[in-house]
């Protein structure tokens, strides 16, 4: 339905990846910049995050992912003595969809036995079988004590780009409630309290869903090409179900609350309160029933959040911010810049 | 001990810290008495899962961490089971406490890494346990933490160093906190419990006489009283536990 982009979009350069959060680069944390795409007016302004007030009016609600980030990269030992890192994607109650990689960069997927034992700070868990539809994920047995074990000894999911190890509490938002998520929910990671406050006493409310997210990546890049999808547990709750069908405006703290809200919606463009696993896939010409607005950061083209922005925004303005935002030097992924999409 | 005033707390969850002796261990069992779910910590498990049984036998959902408040990443597992166990946080009691070397030293002869110590866990854990709880109360737009103070914040004894200045920094970061809140349900305390009998007042002062102090269950009544009245007490200054209703 939409134009395939007219030109190859350029590549990342390397220089604009964040690899350190606003708030260790001297800045505060919600001192990063902020892209303004109005759809109606096709344009694109240039501001700060801590200018979000001005962009909105009273009667708007946000709507942010309470999941709180888990250490959920924690090392185990086989039983032939070789140390690999797990990395927790879905987290069944009775089975955890794992992926398996070498614990150096540049992290390799390392193939695993079925049947064997592995060793989890301290307690042992089964190799029960691979996911039939993504491969690299291992079934592996609940550790007894759910993720009491990842928090003695697991780590944040890191990429190549960060390579100071940032703690946890970085990669968590201010508002993060129950843990779950393997990796930030980062569009409102750069979210202060102070920012949260004002927009309140501005008549802005804040409402909360929950969305636990798996793993962005799964260490092969023809695998990620693919755009992977598996299921996330989420929450819509009643009161934010409420809040949502009485405003005029809904604006998605990214990507995970749009696929919550989403899921969550009915035909008659209301939300319902539900709770469960998510499957949905959002794309180009995908209908928005509830959101009407998204804050989100920089991702690259290669990534699935490029999918689900296609169903804000029509190929030719996403390949003008795209490129706007290259130029204008916005830093990207979950340490980076935001853009607001009205 | 009114049963008509019981489960003045049923449905809400609380999580107290240092929950296995004296005051601490009070209120978990004041707590449970009035019906809020709880999750409870500190460093001894033993102790701590005597107390987590009895609270439990009062048929309270009861989770024991065992937590060390000096060290960033058991704070952060304390926070992270306790939501996956119970969603979420209503009241924080910020009580475990480091009094520091006894017989307590002079500030000029104090061991500059027992003065860490205390700090650390006097002031610094209730500031990370309260801004990793605040944000879910700040959504829900309710909630209570309470920082539990002592008179030595106010005064200058000698030989109180260390614990004197962490709770004269307690009592600052309470104030901050409280400001910053103006305008939202979340509400914040800094109480002084008074002098108590517990194992802290035995190894502070010896020679006290224990019929001149606190039981620390009396004591904890008047903490229910402040999480549970309807009419909560003004905010924005240091409570004495002795001053409000027992
Ligand atoms: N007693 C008094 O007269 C008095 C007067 C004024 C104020 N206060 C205040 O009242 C509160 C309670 O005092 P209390 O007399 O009940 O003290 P207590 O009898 O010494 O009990 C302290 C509790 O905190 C725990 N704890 C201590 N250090 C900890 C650490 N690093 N990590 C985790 N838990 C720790 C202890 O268990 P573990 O040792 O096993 O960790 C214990 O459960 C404190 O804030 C104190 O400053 C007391």
């Amino acid at each position: 339905m939409v134009a395939s982009p007219i030109r190859p979009l350029p590549s990342l350069p390397a220089e604009l990846r964040a690899n350190l959060p606003a708030e260790l680069r001297g800045l505060r944390r919600d001192g990063v910049r902020l892209m303004v795409i109005d759809r109606t007016a096709q344009s694109i302004r240039h501001a700060r995050l801590a200018e979000l007030g001005s962009f909105l009016r009273a009667g708007d609600l946000l709507v942010v992912n309470r999941s709180r980030t888990i250490p959920a990269a924690v090392a185990a030992r086989r039983s032939n003595g070789e140390i690999v890192q797990l990395r927790l994607c879905v987290r069944h109650a009775e089975e955890w969809h794992v992926l398996c990689v070498n614990p150096d960069p540049p992290h390799a997927n390392v193939a695993l036995r079925v049947g064997e034992r592995l060793s989890v700070a301290g307690t042992d868990t089964v190799v029960r079988g691979r996911r039939a539809d993504l491969p690299l994920l291992w079934r592996i047995d609940a550790l007894s004590e759910g993720i009491e074990r990842m928090l003695r000894s697991g780590e944040p999911i890191r990429y190549s780009y960060v390579p100071e190890p940032v703690p946890l509490s970085h990669y968590e938002t201010v508002y993060a409630n129950e843990p779950g998520s393997a990796e930030t929910p980062s569009a409102g990671r750069s979210l202060s309290w102070e920012l949260l406050l004002d927009l309140r006493r501005q008549g802005i409310d804040l409402s909360d869903i929950l969305l636990h997210t798996g793993l962005s990546s799964l260490q092969d890049d023809a695998v990620d090409a693919e755009h992977p999808l598996f299921e996330e547990w989420f929450a819509v709750p009643p009161n934010a179900a409420q809040a949502v069908n009485r405003v005029p405006r809904v604006i998605a703290v990214g990507t995970t609350v749009v696929r919550a809200l989403e899921t969550a919606a009915g035909h008659d463009g209301h939300a319902r309160a539900m709770e469960g696993w998510t499957r949905l896939r959002l794309g180009p010409g995908s209908p928005l029933r509830v959101v009407d607005g998204l804050l989100t950061g920089f991702h690259e083209p290669q990534a699935s959040h490029f999918d689900l922005l296609r169903a804000f925004l029509a190929e030719p303005l996403l390949d003008r911010a795209y490129r706007e935002a290259i130029a204008e030097r916005y830093l990207w992924h979950e340490f980076g810049d935001l853009c607001l999409i009205l | 001990m009114g049963d008509l005033e019981a489960t003045r707390l049923a449905g809400k969850v609380a999580l107290i810290t240092g929950a296995s002796h004296g005051l601490g261990r009070a209120l978990a069992i004041a707590f449970a008495r009035e019906g809020a779910a709880l999750a409870l910590c500190a460093r001894r498990a033993p102790a701590l899962d005597e107390v987590a049984s009895a609270v439990a036998r009062l048929g309270a959902d009861v989770l024991a961490v065992q937590a060390d408040m000096r060290s960033a990443r058991d704070l952060a597992r304390l926070v992270a089971v306790t939501l996956d166990r119970f969603h979420r946080v209503d009241i924080l009691v910020n009580n475990a406490s480091e009094l520091g070397p006894t017989p307590l030293p002079y500030l000029a002869d104090y061991p500059p890494a027992a003065f860490d110590d205390v700090l650390q866990v006097n002031v610094t854990a209730p500031f990370r346990l309260t801004q990793a709880l605040i944000g879910g109360m700040l959504l829900r737009n309710h909630g209570v933490v309470i920082n539990v103070t002592s008179d030595a914040a106010i005064t200058g004894y000698p030989g109180w160093g260390a614990y004197a200045v962490s709770k004269a920094a307690l009592e600052g970061l309470t104030r901050t906190w409280i400001a910053e809140l103006a305008g939202t349900g979340v509400r914040m305390y800094a109480v002084d419990p008074g002098d108590m009998d517990t194992d802290m007042h035995r190894a502070a002062m010896p020679d006290a006489d224990p019929c001149e102090l606190a039981r620390p269950d009396d004591v904890a009544r008047a903490f229910i009283q402040l999480v549970a009245s309807p009419e909560p007490a003004p905010v924005g200054q240091r409570v004495e536990a002795a001053a409000f209703g027992r």
